[in-house]
């Protein structure tokens, strides 16, 4: 068994390309994966600034080729050519793929390394693909372990500390704009998580009167009411706009809400007040094309990227921290999962010394003339027996299985055992 | 003693410079603020110099270019020490403190100044260069903002980062700065242009005597009546302003030195 994962984030391609690969609901698409012969395991991680896939696989070229095909089909645009898939994506095999998927969960393969929402979404991934029967117990294991290391990174490091989410940064961004923020009003299209975390960050910055718009007013209101703020319809977004100093948008949507015209519109009453736009929706919510209007500053997630970039830069040796716990997790996990090598040959020779067991218990009882009571009790004696001879052989082989020479472990044991005898005796009976 | 004060200012303006360059260069804020305390020592010192000479027996009237370049760096300096308790300037320190060491350097290395006979008596004369000065003076940081507006308007619509950098004023702050440098410099200007006009006649007669340094500065000043007007009047965008302040300081520059020098 072998793990692969391709994919691609906001380093390997650009938001034009991401917005087209968004998958909204990852249930069909990893049925389609698991349905394939090549793919054992799946889970699909999809946010607004990755597209990945890890799989249990085999066969590792052939799973490679199989998610070729899985991004250019059945992952959002059909467009991606082949080109394309070679620019942006990557493709991780077995060790390295344990070590992406553990830096995922833990943030430092995030834009803004030790923001906290990627955990989340690592999560709501997993649930996904165990919910939908991806998942089997090889990804169950890498998960929880990623889950682990995630924890353990914020709890000895400060990685988490500074401006950690996108929100936060995209408020220290607005404070380059404008010199106070109480008395600004801000503007939020959405009411998912990325915007109920701006919301706590522009509180925090003093900012004391905020407008949430959203399609559904229910969801709205709700947010509303628990952040003491005022809630609309998307209808009202043209007059919301002209009041707002910060407009912070994270909506689903394939085209862009803040249009030109809209903006243009909306900028006719300000009297050249400049307004700050972050775009955090994938895919867009801003039109690039409100970029000529003087008074508009707007910044989408790639925008934030080199901020986040300097961010990074500050924390470097809590990154090299970091990175070591992620060693030395990889490591706990690449033990465990070479071990499972052990387990065909263990099943196997307990099998071989269960039948030994059953049949001369069944000869010797047959020669004793016993009740009950005393054949149960001959019966657990040779179970006993069995279990103690076979616990320190089997106890052994599992170590020795986590590292490369404990394969000669294996052999050995079969050979012994005539375990592989037994293989081609039963492929001749089948035969 | 005014000469060894000048000199000292000018060293302590230049280690002020030097403390805000090496901010940007090691990107250490602490010696963004630490420029800041040597421009307050400067400025302090420069202050001192200014009312030692105001106790001299026959106070000299100040009328000649280094001094009023001199007097017009200590305003400047003042005013963007006094802006720091209102708005997050620190960042403009590394602006402030070599124009203010060029313009006392300038003063500590020009001859001594005109002597009051060619000048008349009087304080009009005082008035007309404390008045004028401080007046370009704020409306140097009125150019300077704009000029520092530009770039960061410029830096936040190209949307790139400062690594490391001393934080630097929001476009907010520069843009209220020069509005009120402008506010507060026009009438100073406008009282100086009066006070040079009135200092005139009592020299020769009439306020007007069609000299260049005259109608350059009459020009200087007409620019920022319109400038006044299309900030205050008609509510000109923060870019264009910035842009206008800018323009407006280097015209006056070259209209109350240049001519000077040039023509």
């Amino acid at each position: 068994m072998k793990l692969l994962l391709m994919g691609m984030n906001h380093r390997s391609a650009p938001l034009e390309v991401r917005e087209r690969m968004a998958v909204d609901d990852p249930v069909p698409a990893l049925g389609k994966l698991v349905a394939s012969d090549e793919v054992d395991e799946a889970v699909l991680i999809s946010t607004c600034n990755r597209v990945e896939v890890v799989v249990l696989t085999r066969e590792l070229e052939s799973a490679r080729h199989r998610l070729r095909s899985f991004f250019r089909r059945d992952l959002g645009d059909t467009s991606l050519g082949e080109r394309d898939l070679e620019g942006y994506c990557y493709v991780y095999r077995e060790g390295e793929a344990m070590r992406h998927v553990l830096r995922v969960a833990s943030a430092l393969d995030s834009m803004v390394v030790g923001e906290p929402q990627i955990l989340g979404q690592a999560k709501e991934a997993y649930r996904t693909a165990v919910e939908c029967g991806a998942s089997g117990p090889i990804l169950d294991r890498l998960f929880q372990r990623a889950f682990a290391t995630a924890k353990r990174i914020r709890t000895d490091t400060r990685i988490a500390e500074g401006p950690t989410s996108v929100a936060r940064v995209g408020v220290g961004l607005a404070r380059q704009i404008f010199e106070d923020l109480s008395g600004k009003r801000a503007l939020l299209i959405g009411a998912g998580e990325m915007i109920e975390l701006a919301l706590t960050a522009l509180r925090k910055e003093g900012l004391d009167s905020v407008c949430v718009a959203n399609r559904t007013a229910e969801r709205a209101a709700e947010l509303a009411v628990r952040f003491d703020a005022s809630a609309h319809g998307l209808d009202e977004l043209p007059a919301l706009l002209g009041d707002a100093d910060v407009v912070l948008t994270s909506i689903g949507g394939s085209r862009p809400i803040l249009t030109l015209d809209l903006m243009r519109q909306a900028l006719g009453s300000r009297r050249g007040r400049p307004i700050f736009v972050i775009d955090i929706g994938v895919p867009r919510n801003a039109d690039t094309a409100i970029d000529v209007l003087e008074e508009v500053f707007r910044y989408d997630i790639d925008d934030l990227a080199s901020l986040a970039t300097a961010n990074a830069e500050g924390r470097r040796h809590e990154l090299v921290r970091a990175e070591a716990i992620v060693s030395e997790e990889q490591q706990r996990f690449e033990g465990w999962f070479a071990a499972l090598r052990a387990v065909p040959t263990i099943r196997h020779l307990r099998a071989r010394v269960e039948s030994i067991r059953a049949e001369e218990l069944d000869r010797g009882l047959a020669r004793l003339d016993l009740d009950d009571r005393s054949r149960e009790g001959v019966e657990a004696l040779t179970r006993s027996l069995v279990n103690k001879i076979l616990h320190a052989p089997l106890s052994r082989l599992r170590s020795e299985a986590e590292r490369e020479e404990g394969m000669a472990y294996l052999e050995v044991a079969r050979m012994l055992f005539g375990l592989d005898d037994d293989e081609n005796a039963d492929e001749s009976d089948d035969r | 003693m005014d000469a060894l004060l000048l000199q000292l200012t000018a060293v302590v303006y230049l280690a002020a410079g030097i403390l805000a360059g090496a901010a940007w260069v090691l990107s250490h804020a602490w010696l963004s603020r630490a420029a800041v305390v040597a421009l307050g020592v400067g400025a302090l010192l420069h202050g001192l110099m200014f009312s030692l000479l105001h106790t001299a027996e026959s106070p000299p009237p100040l009328t000649d270019g280094p001094t009023a370049v001199s007097f017009m760096a200590w305003v400047g300096t003042v005013a963007f020490l006094a802006l720091l308790w209102r708005f997050r300037l620190v960042g403009l320190v590394a602006l402030v403190a070599p124009l203010s060491f060029i313009g006392v350097f300038y003063a500590a290395l020009s001859p001594a100044a005109i002597s009051s006979a060619e000048v008349g008596t009087g304080g009009l004369p005082h008035a007309h260069v404390l008045l004028a000065s401080a007046g370009l003076a704020l409306l140097g940081i009125a150019g300077m903002a704009g000029a520092a507006f530009l770039a960061e308007y410029r830096r936040l619509k190209r949307k790139r980062h400062l690594v490391g950098a001393p934080p630097w004023p929001s476009l907010e702050a520069l843009d209220r700065v020069s509005a009120l440098a402008l506010a507060l410099g026009f009438p100073l200007l406008t009282l100086g242009v009066v006070t040079g006009a009135l200092w005139v006649r009592t020299l020769h007669g009439a306020p007007w005597t069609g000299s260049a340094h005259e109608a350059w500065c009459l020009l200087a000043w007409i620019v920022y009546a319109v400038l006044v007007v299309l900030r205050f009047g008609l509510g000109q965008g923060a870019r264009r302003s910035a842009q206008s302040a800018l323009a407006g300081f280097a015209f006056a520059g070259f209209a109350v030195i240049g001519v000077e020098l040039l023509l």
